[in-house]
């Protein structure tokens, strides 16, 4: 069969494929878990990925066009992506080759969860997470798993708590919501995040209306305008994509904790992602010296 | 040197008559003829021998250079097709210049067209033998140019075609640059999985080949890169080339693979026809010659593992950029091949949309052993081995509405696939092969032919109308008439195999006009001469091997390639090459192109062979020239004269002509080629015809200039014929008749306009086999010349007299 390349679109999916006769590649992208960031726009080693009209109000999506000529299919969007909204897959598995040959690295969604302080009846975290992503269970004693809360006390009887680590942003509002203690995230992305003032007008809530987390952006009662809580903030910029007015929402990535790499793809990603300076910091510390060399030297910082 | 001191001297001219025994003797009063031939003016020796070919005749003619200082020699004979050469050579044996010297036909062209009127025959004769004088009155002696040959030689394309080419020219010590565009040498036979009929594995013949072109001292591989442009001519071509980056030091490349192994990308493989995948950084196939990886940077992501991998050899560098390098050859061989026809606007197969419907050059690959499925043929659509396969054959060839001719190999090449099915899965499989005719001529062919159909395959003549799929079991209905059984049938198969036209190379085009090729209407380049010169391309130096010309198999290609190379060492061979000096030149003083753009000559040159810059007068380059003489035909300014076929020349053939009785003559221009060779076989059969017509050669119809017409009917011709080679194909200067051709087809209307009735001047296409015509066209002309008769004749010629005069002050005529 000849090679065929289908590019398809649903109001809730975009599906890009190339189907050999012996091999299948499919890139997936959930329309309704994106939040128009743009994290794989900047990653996308292709520039294969554009956001063509960005949300304008609460609940609106972000409409995003990734180009079938230039896609490659290598899957570093779906590493990227804090929402997991991408997702790659050949022959139908998950297995993405950048992560397997070590060529691109996995970010590290660290969540600790000690269920053994969980008081049964205890549903905060579930109803704290503002994607949904975490489910409450019950095992019993000889390990049947309840969906509903028991009505009635039970011998035994622990709490199970189930999180889609794939989609999780780790924004840590279980953390925070948590009354035992429990649950511990730690923030892949580190940044900072700044909204001036004097700039931001009055009564515009956009950065507010497609913020995915609730509470990390916040409109005060006292001036009408928009401020941050950088505790919850995950840093993946959807609000600085939609601010009107130039240079008034400053967002930076410092840092993205991610799995061990020695790679030039990543090192471009991390370039694009946070800054050349992060960027030469993390090779600094990798140690690798003449890398970082030709870096320096392509950026002009030194013996150009 | 030698041109001023002829000219300085009077003409004195010698006339040998030709008995030929009696076939000339026997009709013409040779006698009369002699008598005759002593009147005419500059003419101080006249001689006739009984055979002048002979010996003793050509001592006749040096004896009388020598006794008679004669500095231009006429031989009334034969026709100057058959010994022109001949006395060029024994007048140059008495040191006179070889281009002194003018054939007057009276044999063909009088006694064997005209014996039963011997008379009217020898009176023929005689004009025939003025015509020849007056033209040699006025001939100038010509050197031969010389121009120094390189002995390298180019090969374009690296199939099995030009790699044969390219072995058999480094083996005779030439240098051979082999350009090939892709990654790799090897062509498309390195895809194939066997051949026909000896099912030998394609890969292990031609594999060891390619690793001799690849170390032959005498052959540099030049791959991955594309010809930008070609200059020049025989013998000394400058050839500028791109070499495109493959971001790795093909020098520190070792092909050992380790960078493949650590790359994440894979893209789909075009050398698979992309059945399967390949890395981003790799080699098309594993035998790949030359062994260097190449980087695909539209896929890569950059990662640099590949560098790391490669480490200490450190072959990889993501900055390399384009390199354009000149190459000077004497020699250039297109090898360029063929594509196969992907039928996806082909909507009654389905193919591109049914997932079980491929082309034949896919089931090679997906049998093929080293292929992506290694060698098990399986469906796309579940991944299972098919229990029937049907084979569609001329999908595209034969096909009037899409490539007429024939692909050549599709027949074979499925017989081979049928074999291969049916011993490889017995009976588990059912065959299905759907023909119009199996082509099975060539050695071993039939016999293969047999075998398959011994083993149980169904041959079923008829075309295929339609294929259907089964959407749940993607299984596919082939709706066909069986022509045997006179009626449709239907067959149900897991897969369906569409046997493809072989097409024209994509980029052909390019390469036609980066090497002034012409293609014919299949769009695959043209030979010189379909017969005699099938190697040859129409520009000297160029030469045609493989499938780039129509398609061929295996070891016809290959003898095509031991061909070319044998053609091109001819060239390659010498120190210097000779030109014939029957070229065009251009008086810088008349021509336009200095005051005005003009450049029509340029524009109208069939070879290419005039280069044109701003403000400066046209210039030939000699030795592209091939001495047509169309230019000088086109040329509105009189700037250009063709050597040996002057102007002047041919107006003083059209007077000597035309001098008594010009209404009951037929005034002939003819092409030497095909019209005036048309002309001979009608002599030679011993086609009678009336002795009205007076003909003059011209290399090609393109130089007949319209004036030349003009010239006839202002000095009274009563018919004027101008004959050519066939339309398209037959012209010898690739397109001199089609320019001929818009010439006169604009110059028809003016006369009639002007009140020349229709008849009298008449462009006729005559074939160098087409004697019978030829005699019919003077036959018929002579009727329509008497029934206008000779007063109307005389009558329009008087009215036409003063505006043709008028046309023709400029050539300082009247």
């Amino acid at each position: 069969m000849p090679l065929k390349t289908l590019k398809t679109a649903t109001p809730k999916t975009l599906t890009l494929e190339w189907i050999l006769h012996v091999k299948n590649y499919k890139l997936n992208l959930n329309k309704e878990l994106c939040v128009g960031c743009q994290i794989c726009t900047l990653a996308c080693p292709k520039e294969a990925i554009k956001i063509e009209k960005e949300p304008k109000f609460q609940g609106e999506k972000a409409k995003v066009d990734i180009d079938l000529a230039k896609c490659n299919f290598c899957g570093i969007c779906d590493v990227l992506c804090p929402f997991g909204a991408i997702k790659v897959t050949v022959n139908g598995e998950h297995i993405l080759s950048v992560v397997e040959k070590e060529s691109f690295p996995q970010l590290i969604r660290e969540i600790q969860v000690d269920t053994s302080k969980c008081p049964i009846k205890c549903v905060e975290c579930e109803e704290a997470c503002p994607l949904g992503l975490i489910k409450i269970g019950w095992m019993t004693a000889d390990g049947k798993i309840l969906e509903a809360k028991p009505k009635r006390k039970r011998k035994g009887l622990k709490v199970k708590i189930d999180i889609e680590k794939e989609r999780c942003p780790c924004c840590r509002i279980c953390e925070f919501k948590c009354p035992e203690d429990a649950i511990h995230v730690r923030k892949f992305f580190h940044g900072k995040i700044l909204i001036h003032q004097e700039k931001c007008p009055e009564g515009c809530t956009d950065c507010l209306d497609v913020c995915p987390i609730t509470g990390a952006l916040y409109l005060s009662e006292e001036d009408k305008k928009v401020h941050v809580n950088e505790v919850f903030c995950v840093y993946c910029g959807a609000c600085k994509v939609v601010c009107p007015v130039e240079e008034t929402l400053e967002l930076k990535r410092t840092k993205i904790i991610h799995t061990p790499v020695r790679s030039g793809a990543w090192n471009k990603a991390l370039e694009r992602l946070a800054s050349p300076i992060e960027m030469s910091k993390e090779l600094k510390a990798k140690g690798s010296q003449k890398v970082l060399e030709s870096v320096e030297k392509r950026l002009g910082w030194k013996g150009a | 040197m030698a041109e001023k001191k002829i000219e300085a001297v009077e003409p004195r001219i010698g006339v040998f008559i030709c008995h030929c025994g009696l076939n000339i003797a026997g009709v013409l009063d040779i006698k009369e003829l002699v008598e005759y031939a002593k009147t005419l003016p500059h003419v101080v020796y006249v001689k006739d021998n009984r055979y002048t070919c002979a010996d003793p005749g050509q001592e006749e003619i040096r004896k009388g250079i020598r006794e008679h200082k004669l500095n231009r020699v006429v031989v009334a004979a034969c026709s100057p097709r058959m010994h022109e050469l001949t006395f060029r050579r024994t007048v140059s044996d008495a040191n006179l210049n070889p281009f002194l010297f003018e054939m007057a036909n009276i044999r063909e062209f009088s006694s064997w067209c005209h014996p039963s009127t011997p008379k009217e025959a020898t009176e023929k004769a005689k004009e025939i033998i003025k015509m020849a004088v007056a033209k040699a009155r006025l001939l100038q002696p010509l050197e031969t140019i010389e121009v120094p040959v390189i002995n390298k030689a180019l090969v374009i394309g690296g199939g099995i075609a030009g790699m044969n080419a390219a072995l058999d020219l480094a083996e005779m010590g030439f240098k051979v640059y082999l350009l090939e565009k892709g990654e790799s040498i090897g062509g498309h036979m390195a895809q194939l999985d066997k051949t026909f009929p000896t099912l030998d594995c394609s890969i292990c013949i031609e594999g060891p080949k390619m690793v001799d072109v690849g170390r032959h001292p005498n052959i540099e591989i030049i791959a991955f890169a594309d010809l930008l442009s070609v200059s020049g001519f025989i013998g000394n071509f400058k050839v500028r080339i791109r070499k495109n980056p493959r971001y790795i030091i093909a020098e520190n490349c070792t092909g050992c693979g380790e960078c493949k192994e650590v790359c994440p990308i894979e893209y789909p493989n075009e050398w698979d026809m992309n059945l399967g995948v390949r890395k981003a950084i790799s080699v098309p196939f594993d035998q790949a010659v030359p062994l260097v990886y190449t980087i695909n940077k539209d896929y890569c992501i950059e990662c640099y593992k590949c560098v790391d991998a490669c480490g200490a050899r450190q072959a990889i560098n993501f900055e390399q950029k384009p390199e354009e390098i000149e190459l000077e050859v004497g020699a250039i061989i297109v090898a360029t091949g063929y594509d196969i026809y992907l039928p996806y606007d082909n909507q009654l197969y389905g193919y591109g949309k049914y997932s079980n419907v491929i082309t034949s050059l896919e089931f090679e690959r997906l049998i093929l052993a080293a292929g992506p499925t290694g060698g098990k043929v399986v469906r796309a659509s579940d991944g299972q081995k098919p229990h029937s396969v049907a084979f569609i054959q001329c999908v595209g060839s034969r096909d009037t509405n899409k490539y007429p001719y024939c692909s050549n190999f599709c027949c074979m090449y499925t017989l081979k696939h049928v074999v291969q099915l049916k011993e490889k899965y017995k009976d588990d499989v059912e065959v299905y092969v759907f023909y119009m005719d199996i082509r099975s001529n060539f050695k071993g062919f039939e016999e293969f032919y047999q075998r398959a159909r011994e083993l149980g395959a169904n041959f079923i003549r008829g075309r295929v109308s339609r294929v259907l799929e089964i959407p749940e079991t993607k299984n596919l209905i082939l709706h066909a008439e069986d022509m045997t059984l006179g009626q449709p049938i239907e067959v149900e198969a897991d897969m369906v195999v569409l046997a493809t036209a072989a097409i024209p190379k994509k980029g052909s085009e390019e390469i036609a006009r980066i090497l002034n090729l012409t293609r014919g209407a299949d769009g695959f380049f043209m030979e010189s001469h379909p017969k005699l010169k099938p190697l040859d391309a129409p520009t000297d130096g160029i030469f045609l091997a493989g499938s780039c010309q129509a398609p061929k198999d295996i070891p016809y290609s290959v003898s095509q390639g031991s061909g070319a190379a044998a053609r091109a060492a001819t060239v390659l061979s010498r120190p210097t090459w000779k030109i014939e000096p029957i070229v065009s030149i251009v008086d810088p003083n008349k021509c336009r192109n200095v005051t005005a753009k003009c450049g029509i000559c340029a524009e109208r040159c069939p070879y290419g062979a005039i280069k044109i810059e701003e403000k400066k007068p046209a210039q030939v380059i000699t030795a592209m020239c091939h001495g047509c003489g169309t230019c000088v035909a086109e040329c509105p300014a009189d700037a250009i004269t063709q050597m040996h076929f002057t102007d002047a020349q041919i107006f003083a053939q059209t007077r000597a002509a035309l001098e008594t009785n010009p209404e009951d003559k037929i005034l002939a221009f003819l092409c030497n080629w095909c019209s005036y060779a048309g002309a001979d076989l009608a002599g030679t059969s011993r086609f009678e015809y009336p002795p009205t017509i007076r003909a003059i050669r011209v290399m090609c119809s393109g130089r007949v200039d319209r004036d030349f017409v003009l010239e006839a009917l202002r000095l009274g011709a009563g018919m004027v014929l101008v004959g050519a080679c066939h339309l398209p194909y037959d012209c010898h200067y690739i397109s001199g008749n089609w320019k001929m051709k818009a010439r006169m087809d604009a110059l028809a209307p003016m006369l009639q306009k002007l009140g020349l009735s229709p008849e009298r001047f008449r462009v006729e296409y005559v074939s160098a086999a087409e004697g019978v015509k030829f005699a019919e066209i003077v036959r018929e002309m002579t009727d329509q010349m008497r029934t206008l008769g000779k007063e109307k004749i005389k009558a329009e010629n008087a009215k036409l007299r003063p505006i043709l005069e008028n046309m023709l002050k400029r050539k300082g005529t009247s």
